[in-house]
């Protein structure tokens, strides 16, 4: 991981499906080494906002932007920003291992597989159709998925869904670490996710 | 070397590197479940084997076997050309396919797909078409071309649709509605071309060559569009 500092700013964000208002008026700042919560009830646009951010929606008002050096073009937001959500499936007819490999941008990430997959309990299903997964090996898988490549800004959208106490103390111990390093964005209603973050903001 | 074309090298390494990792993805899916190929060539064979049968022997005129060879490939292959954007609405992977992606290398691996999978069908079912139904090839090079030319023109116009088609939601139906005003100059073309090789007559070079231009214009437009029907709004 470079040492160079990264500022994820959201400016008046609004998104509205046809007539419907979801939000409107959204601004705060994240740097590096900062973490921020969004809670709130279903329905009340924490997923909207987390593709937002990840640059896979675009919103209907406002600004996201992440600045490093230089502002970083949405285009190239890929590189830089690990997303993962309840609905990024990985493909059921490939292996966990050929899910990975798929993702993983170069070699250089090897001993930071094996790392990942031992913390998240998936070395022995590594080679698994990930059809025959559980619900919770695929949310663990999902959660390697993202944070492989080491990016420097984490989104993740309730990445405790469906993880028994080992998964959500494995993600635990890795995002008390990661946030030190990186811009953490996670949507939760969970108390105990909540707790790891530096500051939150409610919708609906 | 300077820096922007460094970084331009640079960015095309990882185009290539990215087409190739998608394609293998494409074929490791589709060689674990089969479905693509299989519906494919069982149609084809069934529906030759159908004519051939109905007919008991007796000869079809020029026009009337290049139309049914184009039928019998045109709707082999279309479940097949759909298939590859469907199957990633169906089982939920896009979203995981389009933070990993970029468009452009998802549009042009899907595009190569397709083409290899048109040809692969195209190789199945000419000669078993030609054998069944008794098809007598006069010129086989202006054959052979129109038959390339005519599977690469079907390929190129239906890999957008079947992108615009998953991303409605619309699967089979829509997909053959909105391909149809697209595919019926390709079509009309591709039985006039093939029936021209059937012919004593010195055939006209001409309709694989606007097979070829068509397919490449269509091609360009889609690379340059494709991100606008595959990026959420």
């Amino acid at each position: 991981m470079s040492g160079i500092r990264y500022t994820l700013r959201v400016q008046d964000l609004a998104k509205k499906f046809n007539s419907t208002l979801l939000f409107k008026s959204i601004s705060f700042s994240v740097e590096t080494g900062g973490s921020l919560c969004v809670t709130g009830p279903n329905g009340s646009g924490k997923s909207t906002l987390l593709k937002i951010l990840a640059g896979i929606m675009n919103p209907t008002g406002g600004a996201v932007s992440l600045a490093a050096a230089a502002d970083i073009p949405p285009c190239d937001w890929m590189n830089h920003i690990g997303y993962t959500g309840p609905l990024v499936n990985p493909y059921d007819d490939l292996t966990g291992l050929e899910n990975i490999q798929f993702v993983l941008k170069s070699g250089n990430y090897a001993s930071r597989l094996d790392s990942l997959l031992r913390q998240f309990n998936l070395t022995q299903h590594r080679d698994k159709l990930v059809k025959h997964y559980s619900s919770g090996m695929k949310q663990r898988l999902r959660l390697i998925l993202a944070v492989l490549n080491d990016p420097p800004v984490l989104i993740l959208d309730e990445p405790g869904t469906n993880l028994d106490a080992g998964g959500r103390e494995a993600l635990s111990s890795f995002l008390d670490l990661a946030r030190k390093q990186k811009i953490i964005v996670l949507a939760t209603n969970e108390p105990g996710e909540e707790k790891l973050c530096g500051g939150g903001i409610r919708l609906g | 070397m300077s820096l922007a074309k460094k970084n331009s090298a640079e960015e095309g390494s990882v185009l290539v590197r990215d087409i190739l990792r998608n394609l293998q993805k494409d074929f490791r899916v589709e060689f674990r479940s089969r479905f693509a190929v299989n519906i494919a060539v069982s149609f084809a064979g069934i529906v030759t084997i159908s004519i051939s049968l109905t007919a008991g022997g007796a000869p079809f005129p020029v026009k009337v076997q290049s139309i049914l060879l184009w039928v019998v490939l045109f709707f082999s292959a279309m479940n097949g050309l759909a298939h590859i954007f469907v199957r990633e609405e169906d089982q939920g992977t896009s979203l995981f396919l389009r933070i990993t992606r970029s468009a452009d290398s998802i549009y042009i691996s899907k595009f190569i797909f397709n083409q290899i999978f048109m040809m692969i069908i195209g190789t199945v079912v000419t000669p078993l078409f030609v054998f069944f139904v008794g098809v007598d090839v006069i010129h086989v090079l202006h054959f052979i071309m129109s038959v390339i030319a005519g599977g690469f023109s079907i390929a190129a116009s239906t890999t957008p649709l079947a992108a615009m088609a998953a991303k409605a939601g619309g699967k089979g139906s829509l997909f053959t509605i909105i391909s149809f005003p697209i595919l019926l100059p390709v079509l009309w073309i591709s039985i006039s071309s093939t029936a021209g090789a059937l012919n004593e007559a010195r055939p006209e070079s001409g309709t694989v060559i606007f097979l070829l231009a068509f397919s490449g214009f269509i091609t360009a437009i889609s690379i340059l569009l494709f991100r606008f029907i595959w990026l959420e709004n």
